[in-house]
């Protein structure tokens, strides 16, 4: 038997055409196979960006998350980790003065921004809340501390 | 079988507690439905919120077929990692404490009743109250029934659970005295979605946060149907000024199948022991696999965005048609006002004629929950049918 590689139907090669043919095929595969490289190499370029994206998103929820978590002490329903949410018995307490409320509510504000920022609302999503739900006029300071200055 | 066969064994051998539209489903996909005549449907309520994900989604269905063929069921009594990575998933997203998980939405609020029941009694009180707002909805076994006020006055199924009341919706003044030493808990839904979708306001999420601090009483929301997007966030909470110590959820966490959890805040969570509660099926291995699968597609923030604007259109597109009074809700979750004269269910079973699947909760009101993977063609559609529809509905 003949050392000589047969094309696959079997045919020697014994013509110009036919080493042709084979280095088309030849030609062919090697296409293919850097084809596949590279799209291996934007697969995993496209993984890393992914991953990154992703690393750097559970970093800012995370940082809002311990911003909510550090948000008012008044009883908004903020509470640090570990610290007693649950609280005993307590006297029933004097009548609230006029201005809990507006604390309560500039608190409830932050909390809100602070949340929607977590869950994912944009800037513009923010403000639109903090105005139509708590009448802030000027939201910048709120969503200043919670987003960072409004990119240019 | 034909659809008339069907009827006169259900009638036969279910107990007609349901009054079930004259259509046999087969088949579902995405945001659509087909019936057993070959007639496709848009369905804008997802099996009450449930099918969340759209139907049969792939995903969801490569999950449960591959833990279906691993694993089905062991009990409580042994570990399984879906159970206990979902309970990871579902405290790590929310409230950082611990969780049990349900078979049902009224189960996690039997759980979270225990919860505040066990807690106020830790706390010296003898005879714990919880408040909820005048047409809530919470479920109907015996505990979440009591807290669901138009269904608790059946005094046909009496006597109810003692220690229940209610207030009006957004009555901050009626909160605030309504909340006492007594009080267990403030247990609401954020949004009222069996009401016919009324969202409470900020002003009464902050009265209540303050009304349970004061009182060192729980505040308990209720996210069986706001919760897993629905709203546009991951839980509806997040898009108010308050986070609760305790959240229910349940329908749409499973994309089909029943599962529900009662999420705690990590001092929440310590409250219930060993023997306080339990369920044989709760945490089962197939559901749990599930709803990682719902929460891998619903908890990122390109479709939670798509919620929002969706939503945002679907709003847009109601409030131009003839006939619409007010839209309601947040996200996807749409309470349509219709105005006078306009009945919600002979337009609701107009609808269905014309190929369009919503529910009417209450005589004015449709309740659209389209599944949150529904895209802007089929909001358009459904606008365009409602349309239709209200102005052969119409007086």
């Amino acid at each position: 038997m003949s050392s000589e590689k047969l094309p696959r139907d079997g045919r020697r090669l014994n013509s110009a055409s036919d080493a042709a043919e084979r280095l088309a095929a030849i030609v062919e595969a090697a296409e293919k196979a850097a084809s596949a490289v590279i799209d291996d190499a934007e697969e995993q370029a496209r993984r890393h960006i992914e991953e990154a994206r992703e690393q750097a998103d559970r970093v800012v929820a995370e940082r809002l998350r311990e911003l909510a978590d550090e948000l008012d002490p008044q009883g908004i329903g903020v509470s640090a980790p570990g610290e007693r949410r649950l609280r005993p018995v307590q006297p029933a307490p004097e009548p609230e003065d006029q201005q809990a409320p507006r604390r309560s509510a500039s608190a409830g504000a932050r909390l809100l921004a602070t949340q929607m920022a977590i869950s994912g609302a944009s800037r513009d999503e923010i403000e639109e809340r903090l105005r139509n739900g708590f009448d802030i006029v000027d939201t910048g300071e709120i969503l200043e501390a919670i987003l960072g200055p409004e990119e240019e | 079988m034909e659809l008339t066969d069907l009827q006169a064994l259900e009638e036969r051998y279910l107990m007609q507690t349901y009054r079930r539209a004259p259509v046999e489903f087969v088949r579902g996909e995405g945001a659509l439905l087909w019936d057993s005549e070959g007639r496709e449907y848009l369905d804008f309520l997802a099996g009450i919120s449930v099918c969340s994900v759209g139907h049969c989604h792939p995903e969801v269905v490569e999950a449960v077929r591959e833990q279906v063929g691993r694993l089905m069921h062991v009990s409580n009594l042994f570990y399984t990692e879906p159970m206990v990575r979902l309970a990871e998933r579902l405290s790590e997203s929310s409230l950082g404490g611990r969780v049990f998980l349900s078979n049902s939405g009224t189960e996690a609020n039997e759980c979270a009743i225990k919860i505040a029941r066990k807690h106020a009694h830790r706390r010296g009180v003898e005879a714990p109250e919880i408040v909820s707002f005048e047409r809530d909805f919470h479920g109907r076994t015996y505990g979440a029934l009591a807290a669901t006020p138009n269904l608790a006055r059946n005094e046909a199924i009496g006597p109810m659970l003692p220690g229940f009341r209610s207030v009006p919706l957004n009555d901050t003044g009626a909160l605030h005295d309504a909340v006492g030493e007594n009080t267990a808990a403030v247990l609401i839904e954020p949004i009222q979605g069996e009401a016919g979708v009324y969202p409470v306001g900020e002003e009464a999420l902050l009265a209540a946060r303050q009304a349970c601090d004061r009182a060192g009483a729980l505040l308990i929301l209720d996210e069986i149907q706001t919760g897993v997007g629905r709203t546009g966030s991951l839980w509806a909470y997040e898009q108010t000024p308050v986070r609760p110590d305790v959240l229910t959820t349940a329908k749409a966490l499973g994309g089909g199948l029943p599962v529900g959890a009662c999420v705690t805040t990590p001092e929440a969570g310590e409250v219930l022991e060993a023997g306080d509660h339990g369920s044989t099926f709760a945490g089962g291995a197939v559901a749990s696999a599930a709803a990682l699968a719902v929460l891998d597609l619903v908890d990122e923030a390109a479709l939670l965005r798509q919620v929002r604007e969706l939503g945002a259109t679907l709003r847009d597109g109601l409030l131009a048609l003839e006939g619409v009074a007010e839209v309601r809700g947040r996200g996807l979750m749409i309470g349509v006002g219709l105005g006078d004269g306009i009945d919600a269910a002979a337009l609701g079973a107009d609808l269905l004629r014309r190929g369009l699947i919503v529910n009417a909760p209450e005589p004015r009101t449709l309740r659209l929950l389209p599944p949150l993977t529904v895209d802007s063609t089929q909001i358009e559609g459904a606008v365009a049918l409602i349309g239709e529809s209200l102005l052969s509905c119409s007086p």
